[in-house]
């Protein structure tokens, strides 16, 4: 019988990447290497091994949890607000700016930005496993991963226009739309990004609403760069057909390439 | 029985002759029977070639026909084959040693003459022949299926003469109809009998004809008329190659009734109108000098008419003519539209509206639509392509506007002109309901219905209210005319304002009735109330202009009495809208000022202050600027200047003051001081607007409240197919709406389909 861990039978490499696995994951060690050899050794493919499994519940300390909500909870309102936010990040070594911060609050499923209520806060880092401030800093890599799953991609964006609008407001303002814009698409590389965000304020200059939000990532999931097999016809909304417009008018188009859209 | 048939060159007179058939123990032996046949065979032959023969009497055939007759019911030697054989041979050998020759040495003319007379020869040898061997025919050939005698005889003819001879014959056919083409005279008889060979020699089937004669004919003719065609198009007007037409293809359909078979016609003639009229209708309409543009310009009705008759005969001859006429009429209409805009540019330099200009432009276009109409129904038999075809042509100009105005707005100023008092048009009553139909068709063309609808009820509003209308019949007979074309909705607002002021004058008699029978409740002035209801007149402005003091009493009469009429509806007085007659006591004379309720106002302010400012004037009265201006210019600046400016100038400004002129006169006693009332074509067009967005929304719910689920382009498709009729509704003003009826939670995206819509209950 073998007294030495298993983990020593692999070579430094493999090692390394279960250690990995495990602090990102959370996972048991025995968890780490089941899926890791199933993906043959390649991390990101154990991530999709680990999480295509039915989940088991990943443990947490609500005591812990809940010293950690008490820590940053403004003073008169029992909720986390903007400077708890701030002092959070700063804590974390993240800027409140990071496109992490808003992967956390769709996980809590905030209602509003820049604020969270203590369910909110307390359910949505256990649901991830956190506890700590150590294991929040661990968990962000894997965060950051889930930005590259499509369909997490998708409920993100989706959920951002909820996130970002002003509480009772049906549209978002144009502002913060072009700004969530800009943080969203430079994680998911959508090239016109710019010429949109150009092309809103040069012509449309008032607030988004719900449809046209969700309709731009489906024109940026189906039509090409070329605006080739951009169907006038069909049902896209207003403003997006007038984006086309604008890039037919400013050069991009069929030939693909973008000339420097005046000032 | 024995019947003996009767026929050209030899009578036989028919009679029953009962022939005792004896049958002797003789049999009779092959040659020494044949040798008798033969000798009456030979008679026959003789006597085709008109050689002298005694007459063949009916005992001659007797006696030819028991023999044959004997010769087949014998036994044991029964010799029908034989004697069957022998008939054919016969005639080829008749053939052979007397036709052939005889044909071979005639040549041109003659040639068909005589094949002609040896065609009938030999159907009549045939006939005789067979009637000499009849007895074959009923029994012996049908058991062996042989072929019948006289098809046995025309098959001899043919094998040997006609196949030798048919390519001669053709050729002959042939050149004679060309030369009848050409002008000369032919043997019309001679021709129709050689025809006719080729239609007999196929014994009931016609593919001698069809195969020997008629397919090089219809060759032929097509490389004729190709020629012609090319010599034609190269010298003759449009009008002179169509009357060319015409007239070949009368003569060829007569050909064929006169000399050829007339199963030929419809061939032949579509050959000819493949040359002649297929191959170059577009060089024919659109030649430049004397092409359908050119019939159309200068009227050439009968060539048009020609031309249709024409075209008409070929598959799709005509939709090119109509397209082409559709490109007429447009090019025609749009002309108009520039004569028109061109004429309003230059009346715009002299700042001059050019109202004149564009009524004139309408009229042209009504014309225009007489015009082109007339063409449709005299020159084009009313056929439904050149109806589309000019609806379509209309549809593209009439939808142009001139000097910024719609068509909609001066089809509606058009109107107004007719229908007003002093109107620029001055037409008899017949004139004018001539007119307003004409107008209302034209009205079909134009997709704004909805802002022709617009400025219509508010000119109507104004010819109502200040009694300019000219003539009650003619508004409701306009009424009774845009109702039956585009529905009831359409007028049933303008309907109900001219009812408005009927009721109205009922209502004014009581009133007055009320101040007769209540001393205390007269205001002191002559008041005349007309009462609206709002949904039917078009929205005014109702400000709270200042009355002065003598008025204020009367509101207040009108407003009790109105209480005793009714106490379930609530009034609004539209200043705006009134007139007022004034006395002003000027130095030279009295004289009656008659003006709006505005310019009343202003003016009895000066009742109690000899001098005014602006900004005095302006809070004395409660009006807004542009009011104020306007009004203060009809007084000071136009042509009866009661109000004196200080500054002298020609516009009004803020800075202004007024006195009262004491010094006025004028040579009447009583004067109209007119107020020009506001441009209301921005208010129009934005009323218009609103309302097609409620329109295009309440389209879309009830299309999805119906469907429940439906794709953007049927969507889009039947919302404007809905409004259609009463405008034209954007795309993308219909997107719009689609995005505000999901922001208000009326409809949702599909999640899978962003394509497909639903209806949310």
């Amino acid at each position: 019988m073998e007294g030495k861990s298993p983990i020593n039978k692999f070579g430094r490499g493999h090692r390394d990447k279960v250690q990995q696995f495990m602090a990102i994951t959370g996972a048991s060690e025995k968890a780490a290497v089941q899926a890791l050899k199933a993906s043959d050794w390649h991390l990101e493919g154990a991530f999709d091994v680990f999480y295509s499994q039915p989940q088991s519940k990943i443990h947490t300390d609500s005591r812990q949890l809940e010293e950690l909500y008490n820590k940053y909870k403004d003073p008169y309102l029992d909720m986390i607000m903007a400077d708890g936010i701030a002092r959070l990040c700063n804590d974390l070594q993240v800027d409140p700016q990071d496109i992490v911060m808003l992967v956390a609050s769709w996980h809590m499923k905030a209602a509003t930005m820049c604020e969270f209520s203590k369910q909110e806060f307390v359910g949505g880092l256990q649901s991830i496993g956190i506890d700590s401030l150590d294991k929040f800093q661990e968990r962000i890599p894997f965060m950051r991963s889930e930005l590259k799953d499509e369909q997490k991609f998708r409920e993100i964006y989706t959920f951002s226009f909820g996130w970002a609008k002003e509480k009772g407001q049906k549209s978002l303002a144009l502002d913060t739309a072009i700004g969530m814009w800009q943080l969203l698409f430079a994680e998911k590389h959508w090239p016109l990004v710019d010429h949109w965000c150009q092309f809103l304020q040069a012509q449309h200059n008032k607030a988004i609403s719900r449809d046209t939000w969700s309709q731009l990532l489906e024109f940026t999931r189906t039509v090409d760069f070329g605006l080739a097999n951009y169907d006038a016809e069909g049902a896209w909304p207003y403003l997006i057909d007038e984006f086309v417009d604008y890039l037919n008018e400013n050069g991009v188009g069929a030939d693909g390439f973008s000339r420097t859209i005046g000032a | 029985m024995l019947l003996l048939f009767i026929d050209r060159s030899f009578t036989v007179p028919s009679f029953d002759v009962q022939v005792k058939l004896g049958r002797g123990n003789m049999e009779i032996e092959l040659e020494q029977g044949w040798e008798i046949i033969e000798r009456g065979i030979t008679r026959l032959k003789n006597i085709l070639e008109g050689l002298p023969e005694p007459k063949f009497s009916s005992t001659n055939y007797m006696e030819l026909y028991t023999t044959v007759y004997n010769m087949c019911t014998q036994k044991p030697h029964d010799y029908s084959q034989q004697l069957y054989d022998r008939y054919r041979e016969s005639i080829e050998d008749y053939i052979n040693s007397m036709v052939l020759p005889s044909l071979r040495e005639k040549h041109d003319e003659f040639m068909p003459r005589e094949l002609v007379k040896r065609w009938e020869n030999h159907k009549v040898l045939v006939r005789w022949l067979s009637h000499i061997f009849h007895y074959l025919d009923p029994e012996f050939i049908p058991r062996r299926s042989l072929l019948p005698l006289r098809e046995v005889g025309f098959i001899c003819f043919r094998n040997l003469v006609y196949h030798a001879f048919y390519r001669d014959l053709r050729v002959w056919v042939l050149s004679l109809i060309d030369q009848e083409r050409e002008g000369e005279e032919i043997d019309r008889a001679l021709l129709k009998n050689v025809v006719d060979i080729f239609v007999e020699i196929g014994m009931g089937r016609m593919d001698c004809y069809d195969n020997d004669l008629e397919a090089a004919m219809l060759k032929a003719t097509a490389v004729y008329y190709s020629r012609k065609a090319s010599n034609w198009i190269l010298e003759d007007s449009c009008p002179d190659y169509l009357f060319k037409v015409e007239e070949c293809l009368k003569r060829e359909k007569d050909r064929v009734s006169h000399s050829l078979h007339s199963r030929s016609e419809p061939k032949l003639l579509e050959k000819v109108q493949n040359e002649l009229l297929s191959l170059h209708e577009n060089q024919l309409l659109e030649n430049k000098d004397s092409g359908l543009h050119v019939l159309l310009r200068d009227d050439m009705v009968d060539d048009l008419s020609r031309m249709f008759r024409l075209f008409s005969r070929l598959r799709y001859g005509l939709e090119t003519v109509a397209d082409l006429f559709r490109q007429h009429v447009t090019g025609e209409g749009t002309a108009l539209v520039k004569q028109a805009e061109d004429a309003a540019s230059n009346k715009k330099c002299l700042s001059e509206p050019d109202s004149v200009g564009l009524q004139v432009f309408v009229r042209k276009v009504i014309e225009l639509h007489d015009k082109y109409l007339a063409y449709v129904s005299d020159c084009f038999q009313n056929h439904t392509l050149f109806h589309k075809a000019l609806k379509e042509a209309f549809e593209i100009f009439c939808n142009k506007g001139v000097s910024g105005s719609s068509s909609a707005e001066l089809l509606a100023t058009f109107c107004d002109n007719i229908l007003k008092k002093g109107g620029s048009e001055k037409l008899s009553d017949e004139a004018i309901e001539e007119t307003l139909e004409k107008v209302v068709k034209v009205l079909a063309y134009i997709s704004d219905k909805d802002l022709f609808a617009e400025f219509y009820r508010k000119k109507l509003a104004r010819r109502l209210l200040f009694d300019k209308s000219a003539n009650d019949d003619h508004e409701r007979s306009i009424l009774t005319k845009l109702k039956q074309q585009c529905g009831g909705q359409f007028t049933s607002k303008m309907e109900g304002m001219v009812t408005d002021l009927t009721l109205a004058r009922e209502n004014q008699t009581s009133f007055e009735e009320y101040l007769g029978n209540n001393a205390n409740a007269n205001p002191g002035i002559d008041l005349t109330v007309t009462v609206l209801t709002t949904g039917f007149w078009p929205s005014y402005k109702s400000f709270d202009l200042n009355l002065p003091v003598e008025m204020v009493k009367c509101v207040e009469v009108f407003r009790e009495f109105y209480q005793t009429k009714t106490k379930h509806r609530k009034i609004t007085w539209i200043y705006s809208l009134g007139t007022c007659n004034l006395i002003g006591k000027f130095e030279p004379k009295t004289m009656e000022l008659i003006v709006t309720t505005y310019q009343a106002s202003a003016l009895l302010l000066f009742n109690t202050a000899d001098r005014l400012s602006y900004s005095e004037i302006m809070a004395q009265l409660n009006l807004t600027d542009d009011d104020v201006v306007r009004l203060l210019h009809s007084l000071s600046c136009a042509k009866y200047k009661i109000l004196i400016k200080d500054p002298n100038t020609k516009t009004i400004s803020p800075t202004d003051s007024f006195e009262f002129n004491t010094k006025f006169t004028d040579k009447m006693r009583r004067i109209k001081i007119p107020l020009p009332p506001v441009d209301e074509k921005k208010k129009v067009i934005e009323d218009v607007d609103k309302d097609r967005r409620y329109a295009i929304d309440a389209s879309i719910v009830r299309i999805m409240k119906s469907r429940k689920t439906l794709c953007h382009q049927p969507l889009v498709m039947e919302c404007v197919a809905q409004l259609g009729r009463m405008f034209k509704p954007d795309i993308k003003a219909i997107k719009k709406r689609i995005e505000d009826l999901i922001s208000r939670d009326y409809l949702e995206r599909d999640k899978d389909n962003p394509n497909l819509f639903r209806y949310l209950a």
